[in-house]
């Protein structure tokens, strides 16, 4: 314990856990984290549920499987867990959005009102920088730990006998969901480096991945070699992933891993020279 | 053994503004160094580069022999940054007991370490308050105390007393003067009668250059010319020509109407103050103060007339 608190791990480690503090221990915090577990409660015993159950029901599954067909999500029939085939789809766009809104302010707050310097006197702006995005990182997976542990009750509840084949896709779940959200938190931790207000960071987030694909698509159309850049587009991968099963799709997570690196690279270069 | 502080050529621009212009100096361990200067002499810039929080645009700086930003002066170096603020959502002791556990100290021992800087600022009882309950006064008193957490080996102090009441600015300075002998203290201030009861020595920059580097003091010690300073109990010109009517005595400003800097040859009459005192005696005057030497006012300001 002496040595590691003497490592360079130590501080980063002490950052990150601040953030969870933060999150997990504060009542601001707390009121932000119940009111996430809240709303995925909802979602999964009533929308998630009643979609499991009618891709169960031999009289309904037939009507699901061709609204999913319509938008594409056709693999969902092969998945043996309904609710966690549901989930699935629901996790892999609404936790990329949760990681953007609550990894908005990194830093911004922090460095408008001086409190940076608190910290660099003690730590290094790499372990700061890399600190807040582990923290971050974490309160996402610990989210996706409790929605999915949700998710099993409700297979319980829903009195599946598949409940071991449901504990084995859990880690699977798990360790996918975490690599996509994880470029959408290094984005965040790039733009608190270089924005000034949180408002317009989130705002800068939303551009870039609302208008960033079609700005990039229609640049391509003249310069073809342009198309390259939808790979820096956080969440490009995603359309791929949802009509994939979990094994499947983790062969589209070099993307993410890519972007990620990249965003945490830029991100740490410029915080390492930024006055603060 | 390396100098505490080194500076060679250091230049800050931002913009089209030369914060700083070329700055050398080298400074050593020892009693707390004075920086003065007006608003916009550069003195926050310095200290910002001082402290790591921005780079110099050309320039070497060092502090214990480490360049600036070198991961061996973490935890070594302790700040009073302008205008800092802490997290209004966390208690001072949830703050400072993270501040020391991130400079190496276990979870008990980092509390203890909070509990000792806030006793050092009169602080205890506000260690389970957050920021937002404490008064501008306490705001910088807290901000002190995590300075000097785990005993620096240089603290930066930019405007400690700045806003402060009589009492805690006078706590602070008794502080200050007490830890000098493990910690090296660098103070930024306007207060120029402050600085000369704390600090030894006096670095003084004025539109980003250095004008003046000096032991305060170190003039009357050197030179034959010394000086006293007089200050009266209520006005009184008159006196002046008489007071220079004195033996060994080259030249007498009326600074205000009852104070009045004397220029003497110490090596002629080392007895002018008990001639003076005589002077005064006979007159009937009464007088207020009698000191030897000049104010650190007067040495930076009045010699440059």
């Amino acid at each position: 314990m002496q040595s590691l608190s003497k490592s360079i791990l130590w501080p980063t480690w002490l950052i990150a856990q601040q953030e969870l503090q933060a999150s997990f221990a504060s009542k601001r915090g707390l009121f932000v984290s119940i009111t996430f577990i809240l709303i995925w409660t909802l979602l999964l015993f009533y929308p998630i549920r009643y979609s499991a159950e009618a891709l169960h029901n031999p009289d309904t599954s037939s009507l699901m499987l061709s609204a999913l067909g319509m938008i594409g999500l056709e693999p969902l029939k092969n998945w043996q867990l309904a609710e966690f085939a549901i989930y699935w789809i629901v996790a892999l766009f609404l936790f990329p959005a949760s990681s953007l809104l609550m990894a908005t302010d990194q830093m911004i707050s922090e460095r408008n009102r001086g409190g940076l310097r608190f910290l660099t006197l003690r730590c290094s702006r790499g372990q700061i920088f890399f600190g807040r995005f582990i923290g971050h990182l974490l309160i996402q997976t610990c989210l996706i730990v409790i929605t999915l542990a949700i998710t099993y009750l409700l297979l319980l509840l829903n009195g599946s006998p598949l409940w071991l084949e449901g504990l084995q896709i859990m880690p699977l779940l798990l360790l996918n969901l975490v690599l996509v959200i994880c470029p959408f938190i290094a984005l965040m931790s790039l733009l608190s480096v270089v924005m000034n207000s949180v408002r317009m960071a989130s705002l800068m987030a939303v551009i870039i991945l609302l208008l960033g694909g079609l700005i990039v698509n229609f640049s391509a159309s003249y310069l073809p070699f342009l198309s390259l850049l939808n790979y820096w587009i956080p969440g490009a991968q995603i359309a791929q992933m949802a009509q994939l099963n979990p094994t499947a799709a983790l062969f589209t997570l070099w993307n993410p891993a890519m972007q990620t690196l990249g965003f945490l690279v830029l991100g740490y270069g410029l915080f390492k020279r930024q006055a603060i | 053994m390396s100098a505490l502080i080194e500076c060679h050529n250091l230049t800050k621009v931002y913009g089209n503004k030369t914060a700083l212009k070329n700055i050398s100096f080298e400074v050593q361990t020892g009693q707390p160094i004075a920086l003065v200067g007006p608003n916009g002499a550069g003195k926050s810039t310095l200290f910002g580069i001082l402290a790591g929080y921005m780079s110099a645009t050309s320039g070497e700086t060092s502090i214990l022999g480490y360049n600036v930003g070198s991961p061996e002066l973490i935890g070594r170096i302790g700040v009073l940054p302008q205008d800092s603020l802490f997290d209004p959502n966390l208690t001072i002791m949830q703050q400072l007991s993270f501040f020391a556990r991130l400079q190496g100290f276990g979870r008990s021992a980092s509390e203890q370490e909070a509990t000792r800087v806030l006793q050092l600022m009169q602080l205890v009882d506000i260690a389970k308050e957050k920021v937002t309950a404490l008064s501008h006064g306490m705001k910088k008193r807290v901000a002190i105390a995590q300075a000097l957490m785990g005993k620096p080996d240089l603290v930066l102090l930019d405007e400690p007393t700045a806003g402060l009441d009589p009492e805690n600015a006078r706590n602070i300075r008794q502080q200050v003067i007490a830890l000098a002998g493990e910690t090296t203290f660098v103070i930024s201030s306007h207060n120029l009668a402050e600085l000369e009861r704390m600090c030894g020595q006096v670095l003084h920059l004025d539109e980003g250059e250095l004008k003046t580097q000096k032991i305060i003091g170190q003039q009357a010690e050197q030179q034959s010319a010394a000086y006293l300073t007089l200050r009266l109990q209520a006005n009184n010109t008159a006196i002046g020509s008489a007071i220079k009517q004195l033996k060994a005595v080259s030249e007498v400003i009326a600074k205000q109407n009852d104070e009045f800097m004397i220029r003497y040859d110490h090596g002629e009459n080392s007895i002018l103050d008990q001639q003076l005192l005589q002077l005064l005696s006979q007159q009937g005057i009464p007088y207020r103060q009698l000191t030897h030497g000049q104010s650190l006012e007067d040495q930076l300001f009045m010699n440059q007339r």
